[in-house]
């Protein structure tokens, strides 16, 4: 079976380098030097001008399309992926939500009106949120556990309305006679890519997901992570793993590129996550990392230092472009089926990447 | 702070003087139409249509017609979507998207227009659809009936512009509740988009009262009792020909809503003769 590989737009803006913790690009910055803002004013050139380019640079350099995640300081990827659905071709949008911002009619309307401009291009990344503080930012109640029976519900009703003629009462939706007009109906329904990581979620994506996506682990605790989803699913979901990468010609350079971005790092709390099991499984498997990085260098190549560099989860892959494409092989091997890639600046390693490391990929070997 | 390209509010006349200009906003299709068949010998190779909205908008934009209204349209293509693609097609068309209260969070909402508004320079608009048909609302979801409606669509207002320019924001409503919430830089800097209403209800006056930026009437609505009751706002008509335009511009209506399938005509005919009056 193929093996789909995604690269991850950033929706927070980007960065130039990983040695230097400032999103100039995309009009994040008030004082940046990229296009978007000159001289503190506007310039006309958009986030999505820039987020087009990164889509193109993808979708040339060999990735099936990009995931475009959501949280609360960042652009909207529904409206990022409405915006740029006509400026590719092959490009998928894999756009990130929580079932609680929408109503499921109007997630498969919005849905279908994307797969009709885009010839079938859209995925979904479905969350089921981040919690604590955050989720009352968003103007979510619902806790934790019941959020994942709520994702289950918004899934089965946005399915049942794709089809047609769908009436329902249940708990958090109800519908009558709810489905799509001719304009929309018959569009194929996107891949559902389904995360979380604590026993509701693994619970619910047994049931929904196409592809169970967590972000990289220490590879033994993936592992486990794959074996519990299996346990619980009688139709076991696909598995992909959102992965950094800092791929460089040789391993020294790889690993300067982080000793510069660590000396430049902002210290500053870290304890954001609410009750995200992610975040806390994360941070469970680093100690404190004092003055060398690579002290958090927890087996060959993986470096779970990513998140003082920039936005996002910890760990990530560093080393030349032959180790880092061994270490994907080898996720291959522990079950992998898809990849979401990720490096700063987006634009220039999408290319760096296409064009360095995923030619050496070998493939699964059993 | 940034200066944005178009984002003046377009609802006063320059000095003061005189009646305010007339604009036109284009009622853009949301349902796809067959392509004329070709004579069998006539090599045809067009690709299937899929964005009737886009084209029609692009004519608007190079017509200098003012805006567009993407309208919710249950039997058609979603109007948030179609307004994206139509801000990315133009480039100083006003895009007001029609949607309804239940269709997302207010948040969502204004979460998702933020970014509208910074990808197209602040022209998206909402036009709130309030009073739907009972069977069209259940088919969405929605099975709020009757005034409350009305203040779900009001609570809905006031958390998306509280929420928008910075927090932190706090509400606790019958129908929302936000904690610590609030846009931060950049999403926070765009203008809120232009908010459109319609109705001739007490409650639906009252929202406009507290919350519209242009009030917009039915072709036949007594605009003579209604308007003193919307102080302060710009005027809104649905006209089905432009045959009334004068007669409503002199009511004080200042926003002319029009389907047609020619837009060419309408910005390079009608609208010069209309603004010239």
């Amino acid at each position: 079976m193929p093996v789909d590989i995604y690269w991850r737009i950033h929706m927070e803006g980007d960065q130039p380098s990983l040695r230097r913790r400032v999103r100039s690009r995309g009009g994040f910055a008030p004082n940046g030097t990229a296009p978007g803002i000159r001289d503190g004013r506007d310039d006309g050139y958009t986030h999505a001008d820039y987020m087009a380019e990164v889509a193109r640079a993808a979708e040339e350099s060999g990735f099936v399309g990009g995931l475009l995640p959501n949280f609360p300081h960042t652009d909207d990827p529904w409206a990022a992926a409405a915006t740029l659905a006509r400026e590719t071709t092959s490009y998928r949008f894999m756009v990130a939500f929580q079932p609680g911002f929408l109503h499921p009619v109007q997630a498969a309307r919005m849905t279908a009106t994307l797969q009709r401009a885009t010839g079938g291009r859209i995925v979904y990344n479905v969350i089921s949120g981040g919690g604590g503080p955050a989720q009352l930012w968003w103007g979510d109640k619902v806790d934790h556990d019941d959020r994942y029976a709520r994702t289950s519900e918004f899934l089965d009703v946005l399915k049942g309305v794709w089809q047609g003629g769908h009436t329902h009462h249940g708990r958090f939706y109800q519908v009558e006679d709810a489905g799509l007009p001719e304009e929309l109906a018959g569009q194929p329904f996107p891949e559902i890519f389904f995360s979380g990581s604590s026993p509701a979620a693994i619970d619910a994506a047994g049931r929904h997901a196409d592809y169970y996506l967590s972000w990289l682990e220490p590879f033994d605790a993936l592992a486990e992570k794959f074996d519990a989803v299996r346990a619980h699913s009688a139709t076991p979901p696909r598995f992909a793993v959102r992965v950094d990468v800092l791929a460089r010609e040789s391993e020294e350079e790889a690993w300067e590129e982080i000793r510069q971005g660590w000396e430049a790092r902002p210290r500053g709390d870290d304890s954001g996550g609410g009750d995200s099991v992610g975040v806390r499984r994360s941070r469970s498997f680093l100690t404190e990392a004092g003055d060398d990085p690579r002290s958090l260098e927890v087996a060959p190549n993986v470096w779970g230092g990513f998140s003082q560099l920039r936005d996002g989860p910890a760990f990530g892959l560093v080393g030349d472009y032959h180790q880092v494409a061994e270490r994907l092989d080898q996720l291959l091997d522990l079950g992998v089926d898809a990849f979401i890639l990720a490096g700063i600046p987006h634009l220039e390693e999408a290319r760096r990447v296409g064009r360095h490391v995923l030619p050496l990929l070998k493939g699964r070997t059993s | 702070m940034m200066t944005r390209r178009g984002t003046t509010h377009p609802g006063t006349a320059p000095g003061g003087g005189g009646p305010a200009p007339s604009r036109f906003h284009i009622v853009l299709p949301t349902r796809s139409t067959a392509a004329p068949e070709l004579p069998a010998f006539v090599t045809d190779v067009r690709p299937a249509l899929t964005d009737p909205a886009g084209r029609t908008a692009v004519a608007a934009d190079l017509a200098g017609l003012a805006g567009a209204l993407v309208p919710f349209d249950p039997g058609g293509q979603e109007s948030l979507s179609v307004a994206a693609n139509v801000l990315r097609r133009t480039r100083h068309l006003r895009v007001v998207a029609g949607f309804h209260t239940a269709a997302a969070t207010p948040v969502y909402a204004a979460k998702l227009s933020a970014s509208l508004q910074r990808f197209a320079a602040g022209r998206l608009g909402w036009r709130l659809a309030v009073d739907l048909d009972p069977a069209t609302a259940r088919a969405q979801g929605d099975f709020l009936t009757g005034p409350e409606r009305y203040a779900r669509a009001g609570e809905f207002l006031t958390v998306a512009k509280g929420v928008w320019h910075g927090g932190p924001f706090e509400f606790r409503g019958d129908f929302y509740e936000v904690a610590a919430g609030g846009f931060g830089p950049p999403l926070s800097a765009p203008p809120f988009p232009e908010v459109h209403l319609s109705g001739t209800s007490p409650e639906a006056l009252a929202l406009s009262r507290r919350h519209a930026d242009v009030h917009v009437f039915a072709e036949g609505d007594d605009l003579d009792s209604l308007v003193p009751e919307l102080p302060g706002l710009r005027y809104g008509v649905h006209l089905a020909s432009l045959d009334r335009v004068e007669e409503y511009a002199g009511r004080g209506v200042t926003e002319f809503f029009v389907q047609t399938e020619d837009v060419y005509r309408l910005g390079e005919h009608v609208k010069e003769r209309t603004v010239a009056g």
